[in-house]
């Protein structure tokens, strides 16, 4: 195939030949997805090693079910919602019940750390990754797809499948319990 | 201000004690807003919930930076490829060579030589490539006989649609004889779309 390469062409032709088996058109589709996707699941799940297991996990299952994609949606649009849902599952999972009380907790510099450290970026940053664990997996999931991965109220809707001014109620609770947990590093 | 931490997790608005919805106010803090009856212009309650939004804001501009300058983890590519190419999805089996013969060959693999064939040519890319047998015709033992090939192409406006279908007819043909030994009675040419090179996000589609 002289000098032909699948890396030019767009999504929709290659999920096609990639649900008719071409799995050279389905690696194209992984390497072309799977940073961005890596990145949501960490933010969505916290940590690196779950959030690994749950891309591979989401890509074998995009595999199997692209035979049934029929491009009705963008494949990374479709994709984002297979990833969102199987983190969803992981965090209902690890916490079958969230309070709302457990938002409201700063995250407090640590105890070791001088105030000049605390008052870093660094500290901030993960302030703010440690707020994001008490969101339930829903506000969560509408929090980072919004404020990281700048998606509309519908695309989220679409992603987290909850009706988009369910999405609206869950970025609001999201904003006003991060609002407070992070009052003591303004 | 209080948190109304509600039974469920229902969305529940708030005011502010000017009576400015605060949901109303953060979801598009520049846009036009209808303020309550009475509301002052500058509103002391109004600038203070906003500063707080914006200040999250800011930390997520900062969240944003550091993600973007830490080195950048990849995936293991060849973990999920690994699994991939181990969960073949073959497609129908196809007879090869003569009716008398028990050679086969599954669809998938066929239709990877076709696309090679046709990939080959300038300019042009294909898509889906499906191969079936033609009818259940009483001529051949059960299984056998000459197979039908559909298959969709995109390519550059250098080339007509007859010119186009000719070319990919041939190559699927040329392809069948000698690397597959497959007999092909028919194949349909489906033109996706003639396109101008490099589109917009920089790829071209072939």
């Amino acid at each position: 195939m002289s000098g032909h390469s699948l890396d030019r062409h767009d999504d929709a032709l290659l999920a096609v030949r990639a649900g008719e088996g071409d799995e050279d058109a389905f690696e194209v589709l992984v390497r072309r997805h799977g940073p961005v996707l890596l990145r949501l699941a960490e933010q969505l799940l916290g940590g690196p090693a779950e959030a690994e297991d749950a891309v591979q996990e989401a890509l074998v299952s995009a595999w199997r079910r692209l035979p049934e994609f029929r491009g009705e949606a963008a494949f990374g649009s479709w994709m984002y919602r297979i990833v969102t849902n199987r983190c969803l599952n992981v965090l209902r999972a690890r916490r079958p019940l969230t309070p709302l009380e457990a938002v409201a907790e700063p995250a407090a510099p640590e105890p070791q750390a001088s105030p000049e450290r605390a008052a870093e970026t660094g500290a901030a940053v993960h302030a703010l990754r440690d707020a994001l664990g008490g969101l339930s997996p829903e506000q969560r999931a509408c929090w980072v797809l919004r404020e990281f991965h700048d998606l509309s109220y519908e695309d989220i809707a679409r992603a987290v499948g909850i009706s988009p001014q369910a999405v609206r109620g869950r970025i609001f609770r999201a904003r006003r319990a991060l609002t407070e947990a992070m009052a003591a590093w303004r | 201000m209080a948190v109304n931490h509600g039974a469920g997790e229902e969305p529940e608005d708030e005011l502010l004690p000017c009576g400015q919805s605060l949901m109303e106010l953060w979801e598009d803090p520049a846009g036009p807003r209808v303020p309550p009856a009475g509301h002052p212009e500058e509103c002391p309650h109004c600038a203070a919930a906003l500063a707080e939004l914006h200040a999250l804001e800011e930390f997520v501009t900062r969240s944003r930076a550091s993600e973007a300058a830490a080195p950048r983890r990849e995936l293991s590519v060849s973990t999920v490829m690994d699994i991939v190419r181990m969960e073949l999805r073959p497609g129908r089996t196809l007879p090869l060579g003569e009716p008398d013969e028990d050679a086969w060959i599954v669809e998938a693999a066929a239709a990877k030589v076709f696309r090679a064939a046709v990939d080959a040519l300038p300019e042009v890319t294909a898509g889906s490539c499906r191969i079936a047998p033609v009818g259940a015709g009483g001529r051949h033992p059960a299984g056998r006989g000459p197979v039908r090939v559909r298959i969709e192409v995109v390519a550059g406006m250098t080339w007509t649609v007859p010119r186009l279908a000719e070319a990919v007819r041939d190559a699927v043909a040329r392809a069948a004889g000698e690397r597959l030994g497959l007999e092909v009675l028919a194949v349909d040419v489906v033109v996706m779309d003639l396109v101008e090179p490099a589109g917009g996000n920089g790829r071209t589609p072939w």
